[in-house]
């Protein structure tokens, strides 16, 4: 279908370029450029150049920042992606008892980061928590997860962890629906057993799926901020200051607005690097046209 | 045609069931976000007050929350209700911290309320920002018999001579102990570090539920306290940032000693005010023997424990010394004239010798005026309720913050973090200093 007119294309687009523009283009260039000022807001901002981006570099607080954040979202992705494959295998079977679990784990996926955050803080409370409680009664001690710095962290990504699983299995759930079971009977008269039918006739389809469950648990982890204000503040000792939650410190209550709009550059051109660097990894491995023009799993060539 | 009219003719014609074409749904969408723009150039300062009922409105941005949070609000009818002409609408803020970030942005967005309360080591930075109206001129501002260590002028240490803050909840940091475990351990409460030291040791009890000695919340405020008792300053006479020098390196050894060497004092968890409310649920639940924290607890923590309260003075080392805490009532510059003239009317009745008196009894923060005071000293009230002396007496050990715009900078962003860093990680004090010191000198 041709267009009328060469500028058809544009006018439908129109509405959808301005919002994208509006309110995702140029915050981030209104950020990139305020964070070229020291500021606050109640007075005049005065421009500093790379200063706010040096005052972060220093004493390697970026770095840090960035490191934490990566390896949160790395526990948060392999941990979603291989629980909700596992499961998603192990409960794809019709009957009641399967329907139940597989409620029961996607459940916690629409239950919001603040009930979430708020029964964990509960749960693990050095104190008071259940399982502190019970961890005298196993020979264990008492440990105060969240007061730890090397604990808190993990934990925290476990949390979300626990609380993307469903999302990924019910994705797995469908991406299992479209494997052909005439694959799977092939392979089995070719002799192929349970392991090596998974690995090269089901893995491969899933990739698709897979590097779908991947973004969506990278950007998700990327955001991070509730589970943070509620649980930890970004402590102890820093320990679980994320980019989100440091650029709403930043911003909100030190109120240095061009340190928080420094962050924000970062963190989008990390975002997007990262972003960028997944999706041609699972392109690479997902696109393997045959001379059908379709995606061809790479196990089965 | 205008665009309702057509909204409605393009309804009409349509067969039953009624549903809205795509267009339609534009024009919604459409008179939404004309509606929203509406509603955001509503937000630009007014020049006439907000009346209801011919009332004049005070909006009053408020950060308490339990109890505190009802006796507040308990006034606040009070005062509406004693007067026909003003209504003050209270607004729940958050915490001191959100309030205040939340006062900063309104500001900037030119929706600022017309009073609120904001901590000391703020006020220099709004006053040097221009966002608060100064006070001298009001009628009776100069003439509000407040306590000397509690007014502004006693408050801070030089400054800007004009007024912006009127005492609100004001406090100090003082200790409170399990009395029975004092007893059982044979202790008294410690009034030098050494002594705080050993009092902790003796009543930590390990096990696999540990009793903690001693527990503070690893934040500004009590090493602030703690580096006034070892004889230093934050800010030298020439106005550099010092953070007490050697001072506040053997405030922060001393937490170091207590936590990671003694292992007679918890660390709590979280930060800021999440920080205070679990070292007192911990005191709370007698997993912590004794602890520092706010006066304004007193009334709180005697109403929920099992056991008998007993509070006291802070120990010293080279001299005793506290800070002040809490708030000021401020009135924002940009308000309309008769609002800000409402919300000092509101100001000075919570000034009022009743209203002060009623305040600090039902909360346990100070009294901020002479006259309170003695009227609360003559009612006999202190004879029954000791714990809420504490903090009064204290009062002539009171170190003044420095008037220094940078300070609350100072606090959030520098000193607070490194605190829980060195105690946590045992990094050395002076090396967590040096680097506070360097930061401080850096323009934000």
């Amino acid at each position: 279908m041709n267009p009328r007119a060469p500028w058809h294309p544009w006018g439908m687009l129109a509405p959808t370029l301005a919002l994208l523009f509006v309110f995702f283009l140029a915050p981030i260039g209104v950020a990139a450029y305020t964070s070229l000022f020291s500021w606050d807001l109640l007075t005049p901002p005065h421009y500093v150049g790379g200063a706010n981006y040096a005052a972060l570099a220093a004493h390697g607080e970026l770095l840090a920042i960035a490191l934490r954040t990566l390896g949160y979202s790395a526990i948060v992705v392999a941990g979603t992606m291989a629980l909700g494959l596992g499961l998603a295998l192990l409960v794809q079977r019709p009957g009641r008892v399967f329907a139940f679990v597989r409620a029961s784990v996607f459940s916690a996926y629409v239950v919001s980061w603040v009930a979430v955050a708020l029964l964990w803080m509960w749960m693990l409370d050095g104190h008071g928590g259940i399982v502190a409680s019970l961890l005298p009664h196993v020979g264990g001690a008492p440990i105060a997860l969240f007061g730890d710095p090397r604990f808190a962290l993990p934990t925290l990504a476990l949390i979300g962890v626990w609380k993307l699983t469903g999302y990924a299995m019910i994705l797995f759930l469908a991406g299992l629906q479209g494997v052909p079971a005439s694959l799977h009977e092939a392979a089995r008269l070719d002799g192929a057993g349970p392991w090596a039918r998974f690995r090269y006739v089901t893995l491969p389809l899933l990739l698709p799926t897979a590097a779908f469950v991947a973004t969506t648990s990278l950007v998700t982890s990327f955001q991070a901020f509730d589970i943070v204000r509620i649980i930890t503040q970004g402590g102890p000792a820093r320990s679980t200051e994320l980019f989100v939650y440091a650029i709403y410190e930043q911003i909100f209550l030190d109120l240095s607005v061009g340190r928080a709009s420094a962050l924000t550059t970062v963190f989008f051109v990390l975002l997007l690097a990262v972003a960028a660097l997944q999706l041609r990894a699972w392109r690479g491995r997902v696109e393997q046209p045959s001379a059908h023009g379709r995606a061809r799993p790479r196990g089965l060539s | 045609m205008g665009r309702s009219t057509r909204f409605h003719v393009t309804n009409s014609v349509r067969s039953s069931p009624v549903r809205p074409s795509r267009r339609d749904l534009l024009w919604a969408c459409a008179a939404c976000f004309a509606s929203t723009a509406t509603g955001a150039t509503s937000c630009r300062p007014q020049s006439r007050p907000l009346r209801e009922d011919g009332r004049i409105v005070v909006t009053f941005w408020y950060a308490f929350g339990d109890l505190v949070r009802k006796v507040l609000l308990e006034a606040v009818a009070r005062f509406n209700a004693s007067q026909s002409r003003i209504v003050v609408k209270a607004v729940h803020q958050g915490d001191y911290f959100e309030s205040l970030a939340k006062l900063r942005t309104a500001v900037a967005a030119g929706a600022a309320p017309t009073l609120s309360h904001v901590v000391l080591e703020v006020l220099p930075y709004l006053a040097r920002a221009g966002v608060l109206e100064p006070l001298d001129a009001y009628e009776g501002a100069q003439t509000m018999p407040f306590l000397a260590p509690l007014a502004q002028e006693g408050s801070f240490d030089g400054g800007d001579a004009r007024l912006y803050g009127i005492p609100f909840n004001r406090s100090t940091p003082i200790v409170y102990a399990n009395a029975r475990m004092l007893d059982a351990a044979g202790v008294r409460l410690p009034t030098t570090w050494d002594e705080l030291e050993r009092t902790a040791q003796v009543l930590t009890v390990r096990g696999s539920d540990t009793r903690w000695g001693y527990e503070v919340p690893i934040s500004w405020w009590y090493w602030v306290a703690l580096v006034g008792q070892a004889g230093g300053s934050l800010v030298a006479p020439d106005g550099a940032v010092t953070l007490g020098g050697a001072a506040g390196e053997d405030a922060l050894a001393l937490w170091q000693r207590l936590v990671n060497a003694d292992r007679v004092m918890r660390p709590p968890p979280g930060r800021d005010y999440q920080a205070w409310q679990s070292t007192n649920e911990s005191f709370l639940q007698e997993r912590i023997a004794m602890m520092w924290s706010s006066t304004a607890f007193v009334r709180y923590l005697e109403n929920n424990a099992r056991f008998p309260v007993v509070a006291g003075p802070l120990p010293g080392r080279d001299r005793k010394s506290v800070p002040t805490g809490g708030t000021n009532f401020v009135l924002m510059r940009s308000a309309p004239d008769e609002e800000k003239q409402a919300g000092w009317e509101f100001v000075r009745f919570m000034c009022e010798d009743n209203q002060v008196a009623l305040w600090s009894t039902r909360t346990g923060y100070l009294p901020t005026t002479r006259t309170a005071a003695a009227q609360l000293a003559e009612s006999g009230y202190y004879r029954l309720h000791p714990n809420d002396r504490v903090a009064l007496d204290q009062l002539v050990h009171v170190t003044p913050w420095p008037w220094a715009p940078e300070l609350f900078r100072i606090e959030r962003d520098i000193v607070e973090p490194i605190l829980e860093d060195a105690v946590l990680t045992g990094r050395d004090p002076r090396a967590a200093l040096d680097q506070a010191r360097a930061d401080a000198r850096v323009p934000a």
